[in-house]
């Protein structure tokens, strides 16, 4: 892909991967909105959407509280949404190939957030003293300090993500080896029973909503029979 | 207890701020920071201005160590303003700000991310289930999470500054204490529907197969529901799609 | 049913207490021990609003807690012990039998030096911990059930 091309997604990449903690937390960094406007970036929004859905299943099974490293699912998403798209969608195994490295984007990108945080303490201490002595520019300069790096950080990392990922999804797509409907439907089937028993155990522990969500579930299979 | 009077502009900008409250997120302060950062245009109405001794003082206070939920966060920088322009004494700002933040914290994991935030995603998926466009599902899912999101923001600012220090009795609201509850019963309700028709929808090849994939994903909920701890499912996904990359470009 | 958890943790009551502890626990009471808190009817008051509608709080001071730990102990719903520091734990770890102990969250403070993300300790209260871990009580640090637990032993 030439740079051209990679510019708007990397800069979406940087809005999305921002949203995820920093600003505005208005959630465009959930897959299901960041997969679909990559997709959209690189031609085709339900393509992007397709990817955007089965991301967004397996995100309900993480919650952005509790747990001291989660998957960064605003940079993964459009790199998901992008490279689902790039590849093109009719192609076997092209489904696949977007959420594995989405999921691997989301995993390294996770990773990239404690680097940003040790950056942003490394920061913080050193100028600890303005800070204790009420110094407007300090905490003024400590918080765009952490904005910068967020947004920098998204940026480079979409742009190393799609730049590397999408020749090699086009590489794997070539000499993918298995029919187009049973990859596709494996892919989602996973990312719906993770989504399911993640939700299950959600409703049914702590609190006594697990009966609605059978219902839920009946009028669900119905709905799915008569279409 | 003086009346404080704090101009729009200023409230704007602070609520302005407040969006971007964990802009410095680190593991020494958390999003202690962000509070000064946040508290910072209205602390400018200390006598003595901004950059004066009182000023300074406050500003260097409640930019210390704090933790609460982003959004919530709001509830804090309200009450604490209000308290640092009363002038209410810097040992009771203090314990008063350790006290708030974990129950602003709690209220806020429970009603957004593990109520408001599944229950928009659930909406979206159905949305996307019944043959919703791109488009119309991406904005149903934003304009739904960010009504409750903004405004969240906007009332947490506004009690913290009408309430101050008694604040706590806003946070005991009837509508913000079963709010959760309501959440949690809806989006139990709707993700049951939700799940099999996007997946149904996603699949989209219709007849036996659809069955099969709908059979397999119950199948493999229950046996994923087993697993006690939470967020391990996305990893294990990601371990099987690995095994059918591998295999798919190996056959 | 059992004290589930007992847990040092400058929060006090938080998400990562009530939500992901308190949830998959089906934790029916906290009792929260702490002098200061015990003694402040306006901070009870803000610590109750951070629990459920169905969750109960209890505040003690740790000669109080020490005293209850038996009637909590035989409470039919299960329950966290909670206190913001070392110190307090170790008083109630003299005079009630607490057998494990969950460090959830110490942070950043001068004098403190960092051990684990949610874990920062002066010399003092590392002290502190070895004197609990000596008297047979199992001291690990441990943020959500999620997370994995950090023998004291590996801390230090």
């Amino acid at each position: 892909m030439s740079v051209l091309e990679l510019l708007p997604i990397a800069l979406l990449g940087a809005v999305c991967g921002l949203d995820f903690v920093s600003f505005p937390q208005a959630m465009i960094s959930r897959p299901i909105v960041g997969a679909t406007a990559g997709g959209a970036i690189m031609g085709s929004a339900p393509q992007g959407l397709l990817v955007g859905v089965v991301l967004e299943l397996l995100a309900l099974d993480t919650r952005p509280f509790g747990a001291s490293r989660y998957p960064e699912w605003g940079t993964a998403g459009v790199t998901g949404g992008a490279v689902f798209a790039a590849v093109g969608a009719t192609r076997p195994g092209s489904l696949a190939v977007a959420v594995f490295v989405s999921l691997v984007t989301a995993m390294l990108s996770g990773s990239s957030m404690i680097a940003l945080r040790k950056l942003i303490g490394a920061r913080a201490s050193a100028v600890r003293e303005l800070i204790d002595a009420g110094s407007e520019r300090a905490v003024v300069g400590l918080q765009v300090f952490g904005l910068t790096a967020d947004l920098a950080r998204g940026f480079l990392l979409t742009l190393l993500a799609v730049a590397l990922a999408v020749p090699l999804a086009r590489g794997t797509v070539a000499i993918w080896g298995l029919p187009a409907t049973f990859s596709n439907a494996a892919v989602i089937g996973l990312a719906g029973a993770v989504a399911g028993g993640s939700l299950w155990k959600f409703f049914t522990t702590g609190t006594r909503t697990g009966w609605l969500f059978l219902a839920g579930l009946v009028i669900g299979l119905g709905v799915v029979a008569v279409q | 207890m003086t009346r404080i009077h704090v101009p729009f502009l200023t409230r704007l900008v602070m609520w302005l701020r407040l969006f971007a409250v964990q802009g410095s997120w680190n593991y020494e302060i958390l999003l202690g920071n962000g509070i000064g950062f946040c508290a910072e245009p209205a602390l400018r109405l200390l006598p003595g201005g901004r950059g004066g001794d009182q000023y300074r003082r406050a500003l260097a206070r409640q930019s210390r160590y704090f933790n609460a939920h982003p959004y919530l966060a709001s509830v804090a920088v309200g009450a604490l303003t209000r308290a640092e322009l009363e002038g209410v004494n810097p040992a009771k700002i203090e314990r008063f700000r350790t006290a708030l933040a974990g129950p602003l914290g709690s209220v806020g994991d429970r009603l957004v991310w593990s109520g408001w935030l599944p229950l928009c995603s659930l909406v979206a998926l159905l949305a996307y289930g019944l043959g919703g466009t791109a488009g119309a599902v991406v904005a149903l899912f934003l304009l739904t999470y960010n009504a409750g999101h903004v405004a969240l923001r906007a009332w947490g600012l506004k009690v913290g500054f009408s309430r101050g220090t008694e604040v706590a009795k806003s946070l005991g609201s009837p509508i913000l204490r079963r709010a959760p509850e309501w959440i949690d019963r809806a989006g139990a309700l709707l993700a049951g529907i939700a799940v099999p028709t996007a997946v149904e929808r996603a699949v989209g090849i219709g007849g036996e197969a659809s069955a099969a994939s709908i059979g397999a994903v119950l199948v493999g909920g229950v046996v994923l529901a087993r697993i006690p701890n939470t967020s391990v499912g996305w990893r294990l996904a990601l371990g099987i799609l690995s095994l059918i990359v591998l295999y798919a470009v190996l056959v | 049913m059992p004290i589930v958890l007992h847990r040092i943790d400058d929060r006090l009551i938080h998400g990562q207490v009530v939500v992901g502890w308190g949830r998959p626990l089906g934790v029916g009471f906290i009792a929260l021990v702490d002098d200061t808190v015990a003694a402040s009817d306006w901070e009870q008051e803000l610590y109750r609003m951070g629990v459920p509608p169905e969750m109960t709080v209890y505040f003690a001071d740790a000669e109080t807690a020490a005293r209850r730990h038996a009637e909590w102990e035989s409470d039919p719903r299960p329950g966290i012990v909670l206190t913001a520091d070392i110190e307090t734990m170790a008083r109630l770890a003299e005079r009630a039998p607490v057998a494990a102990v969950n460090l959830g969250g110490i942070h950043h403070r001068a004098g403190r030096t960092q051990r684990l993300q949610y874990v920062f300790l002066t010399p003092e209260e590392e002290r502190g911990l070895r004197a609990l871990a000596e008297k047979g009580v199992t001291v690990s640090a441990q943020d959500v059930p999620g997370g994995k637990p950090v023998p004291l032993a590996d801390l230090l």
